[in-house]
């Protein structure tokens, strides 16, 4: 485990970075809560009947009036979409700094098999994804602490393992793309993170593209979602988890036969 | 492994690598035995380090084979690395370590403890390995590279352009430490443009030119061509040209001119490589 110790060290400030953004901005957001609470109570019916557009962010089943609708409808928004954005950005550098950084000589002459590199990455970039999650977990616990409210930890606990994987399979996605390129693709990695975004609302506000929901995984990440129906949407998570499977795959496959310079 | 001492330290043979439509190597062979300081001549771009890459199986190739110690480049990559020292020729580490973090993951990597070693050489290098990379000049990182390349002690040193970017003393030093570690049994392969180097301390080399060997011999035979360099005073001209040939048809050649003075020497191995490079007619 060398190597995963390297990357693990190699990332911690962005890691660090990251998460203090992300769990820092949503507690903030849970904290100012208190202060919201009354007048979002007079504005949450106007928001949950804007037709299309309720139902895109899911107003329409939670009421932002509550903690438990502010959370899915408004924190959940934002702790996914940052998550998102550093999984994202990660997985898009992992492979593709050794050559832009043409440290690939010195790394890639050692004798390690390079399948075995791209495997310790890859669980580098699993572990700080999870490391994000859970430490941003828990600054928002502590943030109902401070609150003095209480949330249903089944809930939270549902949302937040779709959301890792939904992260997961971003961030497996961008590594993929890691593997075929030469320098890092942050911008691509970007650019793809605000399009799954956008497929998830467009497809929920137009019928017509409904079938988008199998690849974004922004739709069986969604709070609202979950916190409503009781449970991860069986059909887009088994989609995810195969896309996840075969950017993974690809990346192995290619980046084990690619000549590096 | 197939790690028989009979087989060659390094054997290429009918090697072709392009890159798209690229020219990297073109049936380019090569042996190099056990215990050899050998001299890989030839300008940028001439193939020097795309035959050094293909060997270390960073990229592959569309023909022939390659191997190093007995070790087939593709098929025993991992176990052939375990045997070789390798110093790139732009020795890039990651800027926000320290040195001895770097020396130490180079070591843990081949699962081995070198803290004996790379302090030697940090030593005798006067590498600071407390600095972090991104403070270290070319020269400091390509002594960092050296100190990763030989602590493991391997059987093989494959150096692509060591010497750029150290100063005089420390490529003194370089040096010092390659014969040393010759005399114990190991071979030594160096890709270089500077040709005195070459002369000083190689015993065989190899001239590239556009991705294939023109040239394979002792460096004291590259030296001693038919070849000879005649300077000479002819009719109040200075001459001074590399001739190869008869020297009985080069004396004809001077009937009916005036001769103040002539020299006639072996050429230095610059002027040979050169002859490779230029296509220029041979004078008569």
């Amino acid at each position: 485990m060398t190597f995963y110790r390297h990357e693990m060290r190699m990332n911690r400030r962005n890691l660090l970075i990251w998460t203090a953004c992300v769990g820092g901005m949503c507690m903030g957001c849970i904290l100012l809560y208190a202060s919201l609470a009354d007048s979002v109570q007079n504005i949450a019916s106007s928001f949950s009947d804007m037709g299309a557009m309720s139902a895109a962010l899911g107003m329409d089943k939670m009421s932002i009036a509550t903690l438990r609708g502010y959370y899915a409808t408004e924190i959940a928004m934002l702790h996914g979409l940052g998550g998102a954005m550093f999984a994202a950005l990660l997985g898009t550098g992992l492979l593709a700094k050794e050559e832009s950084g043409h440290t690939a000589e010195f790394l890639y002459t050692l004798p390690v098999d390079r399948g075995w590199i791209v495997l310790q990455k890859y669980l580098a970039l699993l572990s700080c994804i999870l490391i994000l999650n859970v430490v941003c977990v828990a600054l928002y616990l502590l943030g109902f602490v401070l609150l003095g409210e209480r949330m249903d930890a089944g809930e939270l606990l549902r949302y937040h393992t779709a959301a890792i994987l939904m992260q997961i399979e971003i961030g497996t996605i961008c590594f993929a793309i890691s593997a075929f390129v030469r320098r890092s693709a942050a911008g691509a990695g970007l650019g793809i993170t605000v399009v799954l975004f956008a497929a998830d609302i467009m497809c929920r506000i137009i019928p017509a593209i409904e079938g988008a929901k199998y690849l974004t995984p922004f739709y069986y990440a969604n709070a609202a979602d979950i916190f409503a129906d009781g449970g991860l949407n069986a059909g887009p998570t088994a989609v995810g988890a195969l896309i996840t499977a075969a950017c993974l795959a690809a990346a192995w496959i290619w980046y084990g036969r690619k000549d590096l310079r | 492994m197939g790690t028989q001492s009979s087989e060659p330290a390094i054997l290429i043979s009918g090697l072709t690598k392009n890159y798209g439509k690229h020219r990297g190597v073109k049936n380019l062979s090569l042996r190099v035995e056990r215990g050899d300081i050998f001299g890989f001549l030839g300008p940028n771009g001439a193939g020097k380090s795309t035959t050094i890459r293909c060997l270390l199986g960073l990229v592959g190739f569309q023909e022939g084979s390659a191997a190093v110690l007995g070790m087939d480049a593709e098929r025993q990559r991992k176990a052939l690395l375990r045997s070789v020292g390798y110093m790139p020729s732009e020795a890039m580490f990651y800027p926000a370590m320290r040195v001895r973090e770097v020396i130490r993951l180079a070591a843990d990597m081949r699962g081995m403890d070198c803290r004996k070693e790379a302090q030697m050489l940090c030593e005798r290098l006067m590498v600071d390995p407390d600095k972090r990379i991104e403070e270290l000049s070319l020269g400091n990182r390509k002594k960092v590279s050296i100190v990763c390349a030989m602590q493991h002690c391997p059987q093989l040193f494959i150096f692509d352009e060591p010497t750029s970017g150290l100063d005089p003393l420390m490529q003194a030093e370089f040096f010092k430490l390659i014969l040393e570690y010759n005399s114990r049994g190991v071979t030594c392969f160096l890709s270089s443009h500077v040709l005195p180097e070459i002369r000083k301390y190689c015993r065989h080399a190899a001239i590239i030119r556009d991705g294939s060997v023109v040239c394979t011999d002792t460096v004291e035979n590259l030296t001693r061509t038919r070849a000879k360099h005649i300077r000479m005073l002819r009719d109040g001209k200075e001459e001074d040209f590399l001739y190869k040939g008869n020297l009985d048809a080069l004396f004809a050649g001077f009937a009916g001119h005036h001769i103040e003075d002539i020299t006639i020497e072996e050429p230095e191995l610059e002027e040979i490589f050169m002859q490779y490079y230029t296509e220029t007619e041979e004078r008569q």
